[in-house]
């Protein structure tokens, strides 16, 4: 209540200022006279009585100001005098002013920008209900990694456990939308529990029932909103409507609102998911077993029960079922990991060293600022003292000078917003890797209050060091003409100081690019294991009734690639089950003849690639011992395929694999026969090395893949044929979508990104640090060597060598370079180790990068001394000497 | 009067106006007359310091203002007492009460 009354009557007496004047006046007034008037009555004259109450009580005008300075809204009032008062003297200085800015606006656009990132993809909510209670579930596999679940183990946890609210499992799904031009999406079987787990409801139409989760019944599926509006123009009454995917009719259960983005899928490559259809499993299915690991499982963990306690019940409901099925389950527990570790985890790592590493622009940014605003203070000095001695106390002076920086900061800032702004665009134009979420990115009010803020913020650091030093000048000296210099020694040290911190960190910026520039090019030469160039990539998948039959799906590919390769420009063509780098996962367990575990689920799995023949050639895998695949090897003959060479290596050490035998999968598969050895190919990324790799004839595989990549190498560019080979496809059938039509140089590409991205960012931080640090050291310069020119003068004029002058001038601004390389050296030691995953194949403390960066420094920084110590040179000693 | 008039203890003032006004409503001057009267001309205010208390207790609601006629014919402002006030004024005395009553066991204490 009364500080209701106290807000309005202060908001009176701000608008109202003249009323509340005038009334005060009066008040006063009245006041005095009455005063007055008592010492009239004792015989006193009016004057004299008029004269001793004011003595007694002072002047009206400083009783007005003691009632006005006394309520809260003076504050206000002298804030707002202030600001204008700022906006007053920068305006006169405008070289000042621009360069402030400017300054500024770099420091915090950089911030900003990665700012806006880091809220899109870290800081906005999940798309989830209470999503701090949802987990995703995992089997611990021997080396404690995480591995997928089978249904019949999903049925276990979810009977046995008392921890999870809902239990759901999901399993990714590319079903071809076979409405308007045959499309591939993205899509994932879901559970019929599964957006009740995540607590996502549909925004029209109903979530899935239990009981469609079944083999055999209605197939439903729920539409994501964007592929509602673009496939079937947002129609209200898609509810209940059939369509048409893989030559099946599913029924629309939902549409999700437009709120739901789907981040199970963070593949790049693959595009986030559009629609969800029941899961259908049944314990029965040859699919549904406790070895089929190829289901992902989530939780929501019932209120009250922390993530410990669950992960401890289920560690004794996996124990339990290993006891009960020692041979099908060679997991040692089971993992938990909170969902937005698992969903933004991987992201964090970069997006915080970013962050990190732009919050050094901004210091060096403000280091540049302060040290700008300690020159012109030395100017000021005269107009400060000669407020000091009107009267205003050091804390007014100091917040005057905190007001001009405020306002420098706001500026900045609203320059500074365009980078957030066009972050959007520059992340589609240099592509961030697979950092989720990056649709999100944009202005928000987060990043508009963070812009403020950190405007704020750096105005008022970069003002308060010289604002201190500026009031505590002597007002004796800097009132008398000609004492221009008071307090230099301190202001000097204190400049010098900036300096030295602007260089370290600078250096420390420039080293993590170093290394990341080593890391990238260590990369880039690391061969992929195939040639990528001129070579064209494209997904296809076979769908109608005519294809249940295998040896339809068999010859499809097989003239699909005859086809492709009478193609006027083409050199050689094939089709496989995966290509490497393309973000494809699809591992066998690999059961060697007489050296198969005891329990079988302990032996290793590998990469399948089930192939045409060419595959190898048209990639350029070499191979190394034994024979190709070729079209002799059919349905019929013999089975036999190709192993990677790290496969032959560990499998066989020491012995030649060529007619060994294996089997692949389950271990009542037959006995397949090691015919050659292949080049080892980087699968999952050009970072992490080779594993298990094995080719099998498309021709033999017992469920020949209906879902293949073409790959089709060309003479000259690979997209010019891309239209060319579509038509080819479509010839043989035109209802087959064919999608992801991509050179598989992109793909090798892609998987560099995430690091290119790194190193574009921290790079440009680093050369913004490093062009402000150097205007820094040729400020810091040249203000010396104008300080000194009478000194120069002198000197020369005493017949000083012009090259021991110039020594002595570049000795003074190389020992603050020194003194910030040795304090960046230190810090960077300390700091790059914190690069970590980001590094490839070069140590955080490499010295190369370290002496290669120093020295670039020191001699950027040479040349910023040079310029203006060389000007000190060509001064004339008479005019020096009048100068004063 | 031999001695000089004394600064008022801090923060007592404005227990002194509420006081003061706990009789009759009073123009500001009045408050200042009436002050010096009852301290025997031990408390002398000035101006500015009055206002200002006057201020405070007015945001604070605890005494209102209306401008009148003084018995000399003149306009000033009128300060009354709000129930708020008189309320405070009450616990103001009782506090004010407890600790003299502490300070002077304090200093006879010996």
């Amino acid at each position: 209540m009364s500080l209701l009354r106290n807000i309005t009557s202060g908001l009176r007496s701000l608008f109202f200022k003249e009323r509340g004047e005038k009334e005060l006046d009066e008040e006063l007034r009245g006041f005095l006279e009455m005063a007055a008037g008592e010492k009239m009555k004792q015989g006193t004259s009016r004057k004299d009585a008029l004269r001793a109450t004011r003595l007694e009580h002072g002047s009206v005008e400083i009783a007005k100001e003691e009632v006005r300075s006394s309520g809260w809204e003076s504050f206000l009032e002298n804030s707002w005098q202030d600001l204008r008062f700022a906006s007053r003297v920068l305006r006169k200085n405008p070289g000042f002013t621009a360069v402030a800015v400017l300054t500024l606006a770099l420091g915090i656009g950089a911030n900003t920008a990665i700012f806006s990132l880091v809220n899109g993809v870290l800081l906005r909510p999940l798309p989830y209900r209470n999503p701090n209670r949802l987990t995703m579930v995992w089997e611990k596999s021997r080396d404690g990694s995480p591995e997928n679940v089978g249904y019949a183990t999903y049925l276990d946890w979810k009977a046995h456990n008392k921890s999870f609210e809902q239990l759901a499992i999901y399993s990714s799904w590319q079903p071809v939308l076979q409405v308007g031009e045959p499309e591939q999406l993205s899509g994932l079987r879901v559970t019929s529990n599964y957006f009740r787990t995540l607590g996502v409801h549909p925004e029209i139409g109903r979530d899935f029932l239990p009981e469609e989760d079944a083999p055999n019944t209605n197939k439903v599926v729920m539409l994501s909103h964007s592929l509602w509006q673009r496939k079937f123009n947002s129609d209200p009454d898609i509810v209940g409507k059939p369509i048409n995917m893989n030559a099946t009719q599913y029924i629309v259960a939902g549409v999700l609102p437009a709120s739901y983005q789907s981040l199970m899928n963070q593949d790049p490559r693959g595009g986030a998911v559009k629609i969800w259809r029941v899961l259908g499993y049944d314990i029965s299915q040859p699919w549904a077993c406790r070895t089929c690991h190829h289901l992902v499982a989530i939780g929501r963990l019932c209120d009250g029960v922390a993530i410990t306690q669950a992960n401890a019940e289920m560690d004794t409901i996996s124990a339990a079922l290993s006891k009960a099925y020692p041979k099908e389950y060679d997991d040692i527990g089971v993992i938990l990991t909170p969902i937005r570790e698992q969903l933004l985890g991987p992201a964090s790592t970069p997006l915080y060293i970013l962050l990190g590493a732009v919050s050094f622009v901004l210091l060096v940014a403000c280091a540049n600022l302060a040290n700008l605003v300690l020159a012109r203070a030395t100017d000021r000095e005269r107009e400060v003292a000669v407020r000091t001695a009107l009267g205003a106390t050091r804390g007014r002076i100091i917040r005057q000078l905190l007001a001009e920086n405020c306002v420098l900061g706001l500026l900045g800032a609203a320059a500074g917003l365009f980078p957030a702004y066009w972050m959007p665009n520059v992340l589609a134009s240099i592509g961030a890797g697979d950092l989720p979420r990056l649709d999100q990115v944009h202005l928000d009010w987060r990043v508009l209050l963070f812009t403020a803020g950190v405007a704020l913020l750096a105005g008022i650091a970069a003002g308060l060091a010289p604002g201190y030093r500026l009031s505590k000048n002597n007002r004796h000296d800097s009132l008398k003409e000609g004492m221009r210099d008071s307090g230099s020694v301190a202001s000097r040290r204190l400049r010098g100081l900036l300096i030295v911190s602007e260089v370290a960190l600078s250096l420390t910026l420039l080293i993590g690019a170093g290394l990341l520039l080593r890391s990238l090019s260590r990369l880039l030469v690391v061969s992929p294991g195939f040639d990528p160039a001129n070579v064209l990539s494209m997904q296809t998948s076979v769908i109608g009734q005519r294809f249940n039959d295998n040896t339809v799906v068999r010859q499809y590919f097989a003239d699909a690639v005859e086809r492709l390769r009478a193609l006027p420009g083409v050199q050689s063509a094939a089709a496989a089950s995966q290509i490497p780098l393309a973000g494809n996962m699809d591992k066998y367990g690999f059961h060697v003849e007489g050296k198969i575990h005891a329990n079988p689920e302990e032996d290793p799995s590998a990469e399948r690639y089930c192939i045409t023949p060419g595959f190898l050639e048209t990639m350029r895998i070499p191979l190394l011992r034994g024979r190709d695949i070729s079209p002799a090897d059919t349905a019929t003959a013999p089975q036999v395929l190709l192993i990677g060479e790290t496969t032959a290596r560990r499998m066989w050490p020491g012995e030649d694999p060529i007619g060994k035998h294996v089997k692949l999968g389950g271990m009542d598969s037959p006995w397949w026969t090691v015919v050659g050895v292949a080049g080892d190919v980087h699968h999952v990324g050009l970072d992490a090395g080779p594993d298990l790799q094995m080719y099998i004839p498309h021709q033999q595989w017992p469920f020949p893949d209906g879902l293949m990549v073409f790959v089709i190498r060309v003479a000259s560019t690979p997209v010019a044929i891309s239209s060319a080979a579509q038509r080819a496809i479509h010839s043989l059938d035109a209802t087959q979508p064919i999608s992801r039509i991509t050179p598989l140089e992109s793909y090798v590409g892609l998987s560099v990104q995430g690091r290119r991205f790194a190193l574009i960012l921290i790079g440009a931080f680093a050369t913004i640090a490093l062009a402000l640090s150097m205007v820094g050291i040729y400020g810091v310069t040249a203000y010396s060597v104008a300080q000194r020119t009478r000194e120069i003068g002198i000197r020369i004029a005493l017949g000083a060598p012009r090259g021991e002058l110039l020594g002595l001038l570049l000795r003074q601004g190389m020992l603050l370079v020194v003194c910030g390389v040795a304090a960046g050296v230190i810090a960077s030691v300390a700091l790059t180790r914190f690069l970590g995953t980001l590094l490839f194949d070069v140590q955080p403390t490499d010295l190369l990068t370290f002496a290669s960066v120093v020295l670039l420094l020191v001699a950027v920084s040479a040349v910023a001394c040079f310029l203006p110590a060389r000007r000190a040179m060509s001064v004339d000693p008479m005019v020096a000497l009048r100068d004063e | 009067m031999t001695e000089k008039p004394s600064d008022l203890v801090q923060g007592t003032l404005d227990m002194l106006i509420l006081k003061t006004l706990a009789l009759e409503a009073m123009h500001g001057y009045g408050i200042a007359v009436r002050l010096e009267q009852m301290s025997h001309g031990v408390f002398r205010v000035n101006a500015g310091s009055l206002f200002v208390a006057l201020q405070r207790l007015q945001r604070a609601g605890l005494i209102k203002s209306e401008w009148k006629a003084t018995e000399n014919s003149r306009r000033a402002k009128y300060y009354a007492l709000t129930e708020p006030g008189r309320k405070r004024l009450n616990t103001e005395k009782q506090e004010w009460g407890r600790q003299v009553a502490a300070i002077a066991r304090i200093l006879e204490a010996s």
